[in-house]
């Protein structure tokens, strides 16, 4: 299992890529979510830098946000303020949540030098009215990460860089669809640092790796019983504990809807004659975040992999104080009990405060799907 | 000789302001129970709209208000919290999710409560305002419209074009929507309407002026009825009163009449105020302070540039006045124009309050606090009230929180 092996220390260390980076004396651009898109950053020569947080629990950021803020944006602003993300020389959000919303706002007011972007991007997607304003705010981007990288982004290698990040993204989904079997070859937690690493590294090295890994995965069996299936969606899952908590206690996380697993690569970029065209009908045509609009279509993609993976039950996730999930956790709920299917809602702190509690009320849900 | 002082007399302006409130809720029952449709939205979006085509509507943020008044917010919040709406999200959001799940409601909001047949939401100032009517939508089966808000990335007026385009062809699909429900829509009126709002808001603009006065010729409790006033009212009824109040403060600052017969302290309120407990606003004065101005006041039509509104280009100008309301993230513009309402409101320190179930300022106070007091020299005290659910309900903490900031600002002037 080497692939693998090599993708889960990428994760035990995920500074190291940028610092390997920025040794040959390019830029890194850190980013938070999955509709800001990295191509332009590649593209400009950079390479774009995922925001995850730490377990730790915060500390300095504490008397910059009220506690009831988001504990991920917390976290990640403290590691800022420690100066743990010193080495970015930029950061690109876009419209999704009031949190990140403030993010952008307080990175600019006090962490020094580093400059912070927000993509302007509309809230409500699947929508054609949007797209003079969605091109454009792309454009807007592209500008700004040109600026930034002194490197003039050309339609060819913007094209360059989308068809290397599409095919990561195929190479991603294949290993994923593998789950599909009765005994998946990686366990939920393994596809939790491998998605992750994989958002982390340069993605030449990256899909070397992954078709490796295609082919050290073939016939493994990870699990010794055939427990419940089961999927977990909701808020950004960073640390892999919760995913182990449910294995451990018996059940088969054999799919995941999260912006650190499926929302990453489940769609491809299509060819279009301008390649900022493209990057704007994948992201108004993937509606997967609770933070978008509209809900409905979300729900329809939820239910698709429900089905495709032969999901028994589902965890809704929340971290504490996130919001878009935790508006969204009743109609989806209501959804899947009208469709007979068991959920379950947990909710914890970035910090893992309060996960040790739930560990009898997982077990009982897997139980009880047994 | 000596000059004759007038003598102190009630403001007779805000008492109506509040009538106003309470008869406006009341007539969208009345048409709900004559069969208009009714839409529901948010006080975000443009009003100028909805009283363009005589729609009832009911704002959510207001219902919650009118709950919390009535000491019944943490049982409407409890009913939505059993729907499964967690006790983290905002509580203007949950007690109205819980007054429309209800199976039964309190008299009193019986009396003002209309269901929907068309929700018209806005993504600004935080997600809730978008998120929590799907529930709603859902529940009573009727169409739903978010109008997507861009960003004030440029924090001017000098908004692009794009962005306003983009805006005002949600106006129109929100527009068409509302003509479905039969409701007709005449541009003609539509700008008479905006017309109103510039006017309006030219006088908002001298009352403002007159509320800087030291010392200041209006309380907090009359200021935020108001404010709300600015929303509900008709357009030429409110244009009307606002004049009559202009010249009831003008009288008052040219007598040096205020509402404290020695003003020794003012303060400027950020955050939501206790609602259940209105009567916290004037807990200041047994020092002799004031609360001069309340942050919520700019929710319901505050200061905005009157020179936005071009009733020639009614939607556009709409466009841009949401696009550029100083509660639009980012806040840039937010944070220097507090700054400027501090010191022209001449406030001697900010009380600051973090609603914990809200989305969006507990990420401001502490920038709010840095500016004010960087910029200038004012202090701030920060701590956690929610003015909404009554089961947060702590006179005890935020009287001593009061007691401890007031004290420390009146020592430091007596050491001046
Ligand atoms: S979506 Fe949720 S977890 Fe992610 S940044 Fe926003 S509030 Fe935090
Ligand atoms: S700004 Fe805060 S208080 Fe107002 S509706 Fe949004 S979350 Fe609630």
């Amino acid at each position: 299992m080497e692939a693998l092996n090599t993708l889960r220390d990428v994760v035990k260390n995920p500074k190291r890529i940028p610092e390997d980076w920025k040794a040959q004396g390019k830029k890194v651009v850190g980013y938070r979510c999955i509709n800001v898109p990295e191509e332009i950053i590649y593209a400009a020569g950079m390479i774009p830098y995922p925001l995850f947080g730490t377990p730790k629990a915060v500390s300095l950021a504490d008397s910059y946000f009220q506690p009831c803020v988001c504990e991920f944006i917390r976290n990640v602003f403290d590691l800022a303020l420690e100066g743990e993300l010193k080495f970015l020389d930029g950061l690109a959000l876009c419209n999704t949540c009031d949190a990140v919303r403030k993010l952008y706002d307080m990175w600019n007011l006090y962490i020094k030098p580093s400059s912070c972007y927000i993509i302007n991007n509309p809230q409500k997607l699947l929508y054609e009215a949007n797209y003079k304003l969605y091109r454009k705010e792309l454009e807007r981007f592209k500008q700004a990460m040109e600026e930034l990288s002194g490197n003039r982004i050309s339609d060819e290698s913007l094209q360059e860089a989308i068809d290397l990040y599409n095919e990561n993204r195929a190479l991603l989904k294949e290993l994923y669809l593998l789950r599909k079997v009765e005994n998946p070859p990686f366990s939920g937690e393994e596809a939790l640092d491998i998605v992750m690493a994989c958002m982390l590294m340069p993605k030449e090295s990256c899909n070397q790796l992954l078709r490796q890994l295609l082919k050290e995965v073939k016939g493994r069996e990870v699990y010794n019983d055939s427990g419940p299936r089961v999927l977990i969606t909701g808020s950004i899952i960073d640390d892999p504990t919760l995913i182990r908590m449910v294995e451990e206690v018996g059940g088969l996380v054999v799919a995941d809807d999260l912006c650190t697993t499926t929302k990453y690569f489940w769609h491809q970029v299509k060819r279009e004659k301008d390649p900022l065209d493209a990057i704007y009908k994948y992201n108004n045509e993937s509606c997967l975040c609770a933070c978008m609009h509209p809900q409905e279509a979300r729900f329809d993609y939820l239910m698709e992999l429900i089905r495709e993976f032969s999901v028994d039950g589902v965890i809704y996730f929340n971290l504490k104080y996130c919001h878009p999930f935790l508006y969204e956790a009743p109609l989806f709920q209501e959804k899947l009990e009208a469709e007979d299917i068991p959920t379950i809602f947990l909710e914890t702190g970035h910090d893992l405060s309060g996960i040790g509690q739930l560990r009898t009320r997982v077990q009982a849900f897997i139980e009880m799907l047994g | 000789m000596t000059t004759e002082i007038p003598e102190k007399k009630e403001l007779q302006i805000p008492s109506q302001m509040f009538d106003i409130l309470m008869a406006y809720a009341a007539n969208v029952k009345m048409a709900k129970d004559k069969g208009k449709p009714v839409v529901w939205s948010s006080v975000l979006v443009p009003k100028e709209i909805f009283q363009a085509m005589d729609v009832p509507v009911i704002y959510l943020e207001l219902i919650s208000a009118v709950v919390a008044l009535m000491q019944s917010s943490g049982q409407y919040c409890e009913i939505a919290e059993e729907k499964g709406f967690s006790r983290d999200v905002c509580a203007f959001h949950r007690c109205f999710l819980g007054c429309a799940a209800a199976e039964e409601r309190d008299p009193f909001l019986e009396s003002v409560f209309a269901t929907p047949d068309l929700i018209i939401a806005s993504n600004i100032p935080c997600i809730s305002e978008s998120k929590s009517l799907l529930f709603s939508a859902k529940h009573f089966k009727c169409p739903y419209i978010l109008i997507d808000t861009p960003l004030n990335t440029w924090e001017n007026n000098e908004v692009p074009d794009y962005t306003v385009e983009y805006y005002v062809g949600q106006l129109r699909e929100a527009i068409d929507l509302i003509k479905g429900q039969g409701y007709k829509f005449d541009l003609d009126r539509l700008k008479d309407t905006v017309d109103l709002s510039r006017r309006l808001m030219l006088v908002l603009d001298e009352v403002e002026g007159y509320r800087k006065a030291v010392p200041t010729p209006i309380g907090p409790v009359d200021a935020l009825w108001c404010s709300v006033a600015t929303r509900l009212a008709e357009p030429n009824l409110a244009l009307d009163l606002f004049t009559q109040l202009r010249d009831e403060l003008k009288e008052r600052v040219e007598n040096k009449i205020g509402v404290l017969d020695d003003e020794k302290l003012r303060l400027y309120f950020f955050g939501v105020p206790t609602l259940y407990n209105m009567e916290l606003l004037n807990y200041p004065e047994k020092y002799g302070a004031i609360i001069i101005k309340s942050w919520l006041e700019y929710l319901f039509g505050g200061a905005f540039d009157p020179n936005i509104l071009n009733p020639e280009k009614p939607l556009e100008s709409l466009a841009i006045r949401t696009i550029t309301d100083i509660l639009n993230p980012p806040f840039g513009s937010m944070l220097d124009f507090t700054v400027k309402e501090v010191k022209d409101f001449q406030a001697d320190g900010v009380l600051s309050v973090v609603k914990r179930s809200c989305g969006l300022l507990p990420g401001m106070t502490r920038p709010i606090k840095d500016a004010v007091y960087d910029k200038a020299g004012i202090p701030t005290t920060i701590f956690d009230l929610d003015g909404l659910d009554t089961r947060e309900r702590d006179d005890v903490t935020a009287t001593t929180n009061i007691d401890s900031f007031i004290e420390t600002l009146l020592a430091s002037k007596r050491r001046s």
